[in-house]
């Protein structure tokens, strides 16, 4: 009986020692991790205009970005504006039409009172809908910049990327899910017609 | 020993089938994907919402569309496809929204936007039950997904278990892809007329 | 010692034997009552929200239906321009007594046949409609607006349009407040 009750005892023991040790040794893991990452900050590449990006489901390439006194259409707007505008190219590299672009990149730092840009098919100088798989298309995203900031003489643009799960952890259904950024582009800002608002 | 042979077989044993259940699972968006009503190019296939019927099937490299004496220009990197079907709704007045383009590769292409707003575009127009009513699709699709392609309409791209038509298109003349086809506003009955060039 | 422990053992078994059976015998009374219990929430609210209880109504009489009288004084066929189909006009009205129940949500208007099929009303006023009752084109839809405008104890006059074949025959004309729902007006 005694024998018994010591051998269970030093099992218990046993099991407490195994579970403190794997437990620490999973806190100090997660801390080395922390302070790593902490000292090394996982800096995002900057790619060249005119090199595509890979992102997951697109490929985006950026060609060049400028200031305009009317938005792609070609139509002035009754009062004056200023539009800033990024040209790229963006290839669909999923499986049917999207036109989920619209969080594909964005300034960096993010600008506080800026609306958010309205996207632009280039060869119909008009609003963008969808995308279609293996037909790239030239795009343009048109900002209304507010009258009370100074025009940008260059810009940074984040893009962010977006990985393709088959089942994802939540209903196990298939879909895209954004990630981390893995690029970014600094553009250099031309003015070909500074509108009065300036 | 023998017994912790066995215990470990066990363990094995479960761990690979529930490996296996776990992979052999229906996806979520498999079991909530649209019932399909299976059809051809030609025939009238019905749905307990609505009926569909594909005619002719047009191929050009540029759409224009005259309109209230304008005339405009859509250009593309793949080809136009544009499908002249009917279309009638069963039991209750009803719109349909979504179509798709399936290339043989299994790509989805929807319905091109960029004229949306002529009439008689499938998406605009209200369909009645008892009336059967011409409508028109546009797709912009490339070459190489044109042939073997299944054109999938449902009354809207989200309804799980809804029931969605697909056609088989069957006649395609691809060695005839016109460089323009005109699509002329009527005001008729029949709300355009395509011309070819 | 031995013999004490086997009695003991198929005590407890039996005791225990008939515990298993009845719990097993409670499941199958609890399953079905716990899904019933849960899903009973989702069966009372697509209950209220389907229309299953018609309120008929004949020819030039009058419902009390959600805080109004209502009346249908017109439901006629014009022609459309083409054989096959016809423009049926539906022209109703409401005396209001009660504008809180009426003016919440929209009131949705369906014309049905005798075959149960349902066309909903056309987006805009055929032009045939305008040319032989210039006064319906001019009435407002059913909804909101049309009964703030006439306002308590007023009388709102509605028109609908729709586009039916000209075949169907046993034409009705169902309106729905969803303040009253499952209730709705169907007249006759």
């Amino acid at each position: 009986m005694a024998t018994e009750q010591r051998s269970t005892l030093r099992h218990r023991l046993f099991a407490f020692l195994v579970a403190g040790i794997g437990g620490t040794a999973a806190a100090a893991a997660s801390f080395a991790m922390m302070v790593y990452e902490t000292a090394n900050p996982n800096t995002i590449p900057t790619i060249a205009a005119g090199e595509p990006i890979d992102t997951g489901r697109w490929i985006i390439t950026f060609h060049g970005a400028r200031i305009g006194s009317a938005p792609p259409t070609g139509t002035k707007p009754p009062e004056p504006k200023n539009f800033l505008m990024v040209e790229f190219n963006l290839d669909n590299r999923s499986a049917a039409t999207s036109n989920v672009f619209s969080t594909l990149f964005a300034i960096d730092p993010p600008i506080a009172d800026l609306p958010a840009p309205a996207f632009y098919l280039a060869r119909d100088k008009w609003i963008a809908s969808g995308v279609h798989p293996r037909m790239p298309e030239g795009m343009i995203a048109a900002w209304e910049w507010p009258a009370t900031r100074p025009l940008p003489r260059d810009l940074r643009l984040v893009v962010g990327s977006q990985i393709y799960k088959r089942r994802d952890n939540l209903y196990g259904a298939s879909g895209w899910f954004d990630r981390d950024p893995v690029a970014a582009v600094n553009l250099p800002v031309t003015a070909d017609a500074i509108g009065s608002a300036q | 020993m023998k017994a912790g042979f066995n215990g470990a077989a066990a363990v094995i044993l479960a761990a690979a089938i529930l490996y296996a259940m776990q992979r052999t699972t229906p996806l979520y968006s498999d079991i909530i994907s649209p019932v399909p009503v299976a059809g051809e190019q030609g025939e009238r296939i019905d749905t307990r919402a609505f009926a569909l019927g594909v005619g002719d099937v047009h191929l050009a490299r540029i759409v224009k569309t005259e309109r209230f004496g304008r005339t405009r220009t859509y250009t593309t990197s793949g080809v136009w496809v544009l499908l002249e079907a009917a279309a009638e709704a069963s039991r209750e007045s009803l719109t349909l929204t979504s179509a798709e383009w399936r290339g043989p590769s299994g790509v989805r292409y929807t319905l091109s936007q960029r004229f949306s707003t002529m009439p008689g575009m499938l998406p605009a127009e209200r369909l009645e039950p008892g009336l059967p009513k011409p409508v028109l699709m546009a797709f912009e699709v490339p070459e190489s997904e044109l042939a073997g392609g299944t054109l999938l309409v449902a009354p809207s791209a989200f309804t799980p278990l809804g029931e969605e038509v697909q056609v088989a298109i069957t006649q395609l003349a691809l060695g005839n892809i016109r460089s323009a086809v005109t699509i002329r506003q009527t005001g008729g009955p029949m709300p355009w007329v395509l011309g070819a060039e | 010692m031995g013999l004490g422990g086997g009695v003991m053992a198929k005590a407890i078994s039996q005791s225990e034997r008939r515990r298993y059976w009845m719990s097993l015998a409670g499941l199958a009374i609890a399953l079905p009552v716990a899904v019933l219990v849960h899903s009973w929430e989702s069966i009372a609210a697509w209950r209220a929200v389907n229309e299953h209880d018609p309120v008929m109504v004949g020819r030039e009489e009058s419902e009390s239906y959600a805080g109004a009288e209502w009346r249908l004084t017109t439901l006629s066929r014009l022609p459309s321009g083409s054989a096959e189909q016809v423009v049926v006009l539906a022209e109703f009205e409401a005396r209001i007594e009660e504008p809180n129940l009426l003016t919440e949500g929209l009131c949705a208007v369906v014309l049905t046949d005798a075959e149960g099929r349902r066309w909903q009303p056309a987006f805009l006023i055929e032009p045939i409609v305008r040319k032989m009752h210039p006064e319906a084109a001019d009435k407002p839809r059913c909804g909101g607006l049309a009964f703030r405008n006439a306002g308590k104890g007023g009388t709102a006059s509605m028109a609908e349009t729709f586009v039916v074949p000209a075949t169907a025959n046993g034409l009705a004309l169902s309106v729905t407040v969803p303040s009253a729902r499952p209730r709705y007006l169907l007249f006759r």
